[in-house]
């Protein structure tokens, strides 16, 4: 890495193009001399259009030092097609890139572009599967989250790329229920992009769903992407919060109800688990929900916990409630 | 009140998340001043050198990763001094705008960088920064701007759902859409073109949870247009098939969402069944409780000092105090909670120190806690070396300088549109010099759309420019010595830059903001 392309006889051809030729510019990066070196000649590159083998390796050398230059990947690209690099080594050369600059954009946008030219199911299951390294290492990385979403939805058609998806968000969950991004890729999976093959009863569907956001919420009843899921599920569904009012109740009262041994569990509605801090502030929140979707004289009962809300038990969004209750009460 | 401090509730539950989030409040509270957050102070001259050494000396290697995004480091920087009420001398302007115009790239747009590709992101951070330094006339830099090219550029990236890449070769992604909107808006470039279907793809990016991600799929719902499918299939668009949200709501791209959305609101009342290519007649929604609510559950708790989160069970970050904190009163605005009332008697100004919690509470009409916000960046958002940043024990950084102070400037000032600054605006229109000064070229095909474009034009120059603090409303946390300027909630530029930049590029001289203004001393 070390060795500069202007010591380098076979870049001798290329003239180097400074950044700035005749501006003295304000707020100057200080470069590494490697870095400088590679980019003039990176400039000198793109202004004679060169699209070589030699082109590959100084874009990868570019992106090793700053993975966020656009342009050397969209250079990169353009040559990759060109010279028909076989697109899986590409990928596979990118494997290491990816995982070690996994925060970027570029990296992951790179893949999606050989995966669309690429066109393979085969390709996309091994995508798949190396997508999962990376999240072991970063579970809630967003623009991997977001890359195997546009995966799934690019093949949307190939079941065999669904079918483990819930399987897979279950084992997330089950090491962090509180892990938002695998939350969403479940909606993700689940509702927003169609109907998955053995999903086609969507009241079936819907019972299952709620059972799950159900068992989660029992666990840790503190857990906001848990409460966001089931509400995000009933709002799609167009069922009504109060639905939901029998297993909500015991979560908004301080003490959780005793279990004695030989109590009937009742399966639809889980109670709080032992160690549970109640009452659960989104408990209130969704309690206060079904008061103010009843109106009339619900909506009071919707006023107190409010109240309760913002004076007592959610101060930080006491704005926020008290705008709830005028809303509730110029509404009713 | 220990008891005010709170950690997170684990349930006797805990996993990553909740350990990670226990550290955080431990390290934040030990940042709580013990004698109260009453005289936390700004450190202004500090971070006035941090950012003057970026300006000056340059930006240490490390920096190399920005390499590719030259104009925001010029844009954190300048917008930054503006945030704290500095300006700048002549020769630092004509520098800055030599070195802005050297990433303007020859077929239209701004690069990260001279020799780099045109970029919807670096576009933005160059304009913006142009409209700070910059001015009519010779070296002035305004006129320099390729306007038409940049149109074209724009037009180049247009995509059949709507949305727009970023870059040729480049992602999809709202922020672009902010940053393509914020543009055409401040430079007179909107038309029906380019912004044809472009509410239909924001709503698609809405998450069930309220927030918005950064992309949505485009690829069922416009099936038919695949290049690639038998040209006899008819090119229709499905408004029935899935356009899935691509990621998780994220504090940076409900921003983006959001603010297009409201910039956008002219164009969807006047140009109702206009859906695009996509051919649905229906109104594009957003669910804009939804979006509130989000955004409100991001701020953390006391124990957080009030900062906020980008994502649900993530970490509070200062940068968010912008794009949440600041997103909390677009929401308003949308919903028609953000009063357009004017006037509140001036003496109410500044009481807010010692007692001044009751004035405080009756002036406060914002729906986050603007108190608490204040309290977070001022105690964990300053660095004692000067600069802003993430949370401690990090270092500053100029993103975070510039999103935490623009942050702060949210918490402490009230911007609202103000309907009485529309009409006077409005009064003052001249049509025929915005016509003239239309940057795009664009043939409207009848007398009727030309006059329905007309009218566009002026409306979103009335709403840009109706943007007011309202009277009365400021409150600042460690008193009025930690004031900074207030910014454009749409736009983030002090008022006089963005009043300025549309003023020229529409061919308008609105009546002054402080005409009507009883005198104060
Ligand atoms: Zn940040």
């Amino acid at each position: 890495m070390s060795e500069l392309l202007a010591d380098d006889p076979e870049w001798a051809d290329v003239v180097p193009i400074r950044q700035y030729e005749d501006v003295n510019p304000i707020a100057p990066i200080f470069y590494s001399e490697e870095y400088k070196d590679a980019t003039d000649y990176f400039r000198g590159v793109l202004k004679t259009g060169e699209m070589s083998p030699r082109v590959l390796r100084l874009t990868e050398r570019i992106i090793r030092m700053n993975p966020a230059h656009y342009t050397a990947w969209q250079h990169r690209y353009k040559t990759v097609i060109a010279l028909k690099i076989p697109l899986e080594q590409e990928l596979e050369l990118m494997n290491e890139i990816a995982t070690t600059f996994l925060k970027t954009y570029q990296v992951w946008h790179h893949r999606r572009l050989l995966l669309t030219a690429l066109n393979s199911i085969d390709a996309a299951a091994r995508e798949l599967e190396f997508l999962k390294t990376v999240l072991r290492a970063d579970a809630k990385n967003y623009h991997t989250w977001s890359f195997r979403q546009w995966i799934l939805a690019h093949f949307n058609k190939e079941g065999r790329l669904w079918a483990g998806e819930r399987a897979y968000i279950e084992d997330l969950l089950e090491q962090d229920v509180r892990n938002n991004s695998a939350w969403h890729h479940r909606f993700f999976v689940v509702f927003a992009s169609g109907v998955r093959l053995g999903d086609e009863d969507r009241d079936q569907v819907l019972r299952r769903e709620l059972s799950f956001a159900k068992e989660k919420i029992a666990l840790a009843p503190n857990n906001s992407s848990a409460w966001n899921y089931l509400r995000g599920t009933l709002e799609h569904t167009n069922t009504p919060f109060s639905a939901l009012a029998v297993f909500v109740e015991p979560y908004t009262t301080s003490q959780p109800p005793s279990r004695g041994t030989d109590d009937v569990v009742d399966l639809d509605n889980p109670p709080p688990s032992a160690g549970a801090q109640l009452p659960a502030t989104p408990a209130l929140e969704f309690m206060a929900d079904i008061y103010e979707q009843e109106g009339g004289n619900a909506t009071g009962k919707a006023v107190e916990i409010w109240k309760s809300l913002a004076n007592e038990k959610d101060v930080m969004r006491k704005k926020y409630w008290e705008y709830r209750i005028r809303n509730a009460l110029s509404n009713a | 009140m220990v008891s005010q401090l709170d950690p997170t509730p684990t349930d006797g539950y805990g996993t990553s998340t909740s350990s990670l989030q226990r550290e955080t409040e431990d390290i934040i509270t030990r940042h709580i001043p013990t004698q109260g957050t009453a005289h936390a102070e700004l450190q202004k001259k500090l971070h006035f050198e941090f950012l003057l050494r970026n300006l000056r000396q340059g930006f240490p290697e490390r920096y190399t990763s920005q390499d590719a995004s030259q104009p925001w480091l010029i844009y954190w920087t300048l917008h930054g001094f503006s945030i704290l009420g500095v300006g700048l001398d002549d020769q630092t302007k004509k520098r800055t705008i030599e070195t802005l115009l050297a990433m303007q790239h020859p077929d239209g747009g701004f690069a990260g960088g001279p020799g780099q590709a045109a970029h919807l992101l670096p576009t933005y951070a160059a304009v913006c920064s142009l409209a700070v330094v910059g001015r009519p006339g010779d070296g002035g830099g305004w006129d320099a701007i390729d306007r038409k090219k940049m149109y074209d550029f724009f037009m180049s990236l247009k995509q059949r759902d709507g949305s727009f890449l970023v870059s040729h070769h480049g992602e999809v992604d709202v922020r672009g859409i902010y940053c393509l909107l914020s543009v055409a808006t401040l430079l007179n470039l909107l038309t029906p073109d380019l912004l044809a279907g472009v509410p239909e793809f924001l709503a698609t990016c809405q998450t069930y949870e309220g927030g918005f991600c950064n992309a949505s799929f485009p690829g069922w719902a416009f099936e038919a247009d695949d290049p690639e499918a038998p040209s006899d299939s008819p090119r229709t668009y499905d408004p029935s098939a899935p356009r899935p949200p691509l990621g998780e709501a994220h504090g940076g791209y409900t921003f983006c969402a959001t603010a297009s959305w409201v910039l956008l609101q002219p164009y969807i009342k006047l140009y109702p069944s206009a859906a695009g290519d996509s051919g649905s007649s229906s109104t594009p929604a957003i669910n804009t409780r939804a979006l509130l609510r989000w955004c409100v559950q991001m701020q953390g708790l006391p124990i957080e000092l009030g900062g906020f989160k980008g994502r649900t069970n993530k970490l509070v970050d200062g940068c968010y105090s912008w794009w949440v904190g600041g997103c909390v009163v677009l929401a308003e605005t949308l919903l028609g909670v953000a009063g357009t009332h004017e006037s509140v008697p001036e003496e109410h100004h500044e009481e807010n120190d010692e007692d001044g919690q009751k004035a405080w509470d009756d002036a406060d009409d914002s729906l986050f806690n603007r108190k608490a916000l204040q309290e977070y960046i001022l105690c964990a958002g300053q660095h004692p070396a000067g600069g802003l940043r993430d949370k401690p024990p990090k270092p500053a950084d100029a993103y975070h300088t510039l999103y935490c102070t623009a942050g702060l400037s949210a918490a402490q000032h009230r911007v609202i549109p103000s309907e009485a600054r529309a009409k006077a605006v409005i009064s003052a229109w001249n049509a025929s010099q915005a016509h003239a000064k239309d940057g795009t070229a664009y043939a409207p095909s009848s007398d009727a759309e030309r006059e329905r474009l007309d009218e566009l034009r002026k409306r979103i120059f009335a709403h840009a420019m109706s943007w007011s603090e309202e009277e009365g409303t400021a409150v600042y946390v460690g008193g009025a010595a930690n004031r900074v300027n207030a910014t454009h909630p749409l736009f983030n530029l002090t008022v006089t830059h963005s009043d300025g930049i549309l003023s020229y590029f529409y061919g308008q001289t609105p009546p002054s903001r402080y005409a009507n203004k009883p005198a104060t001393k």
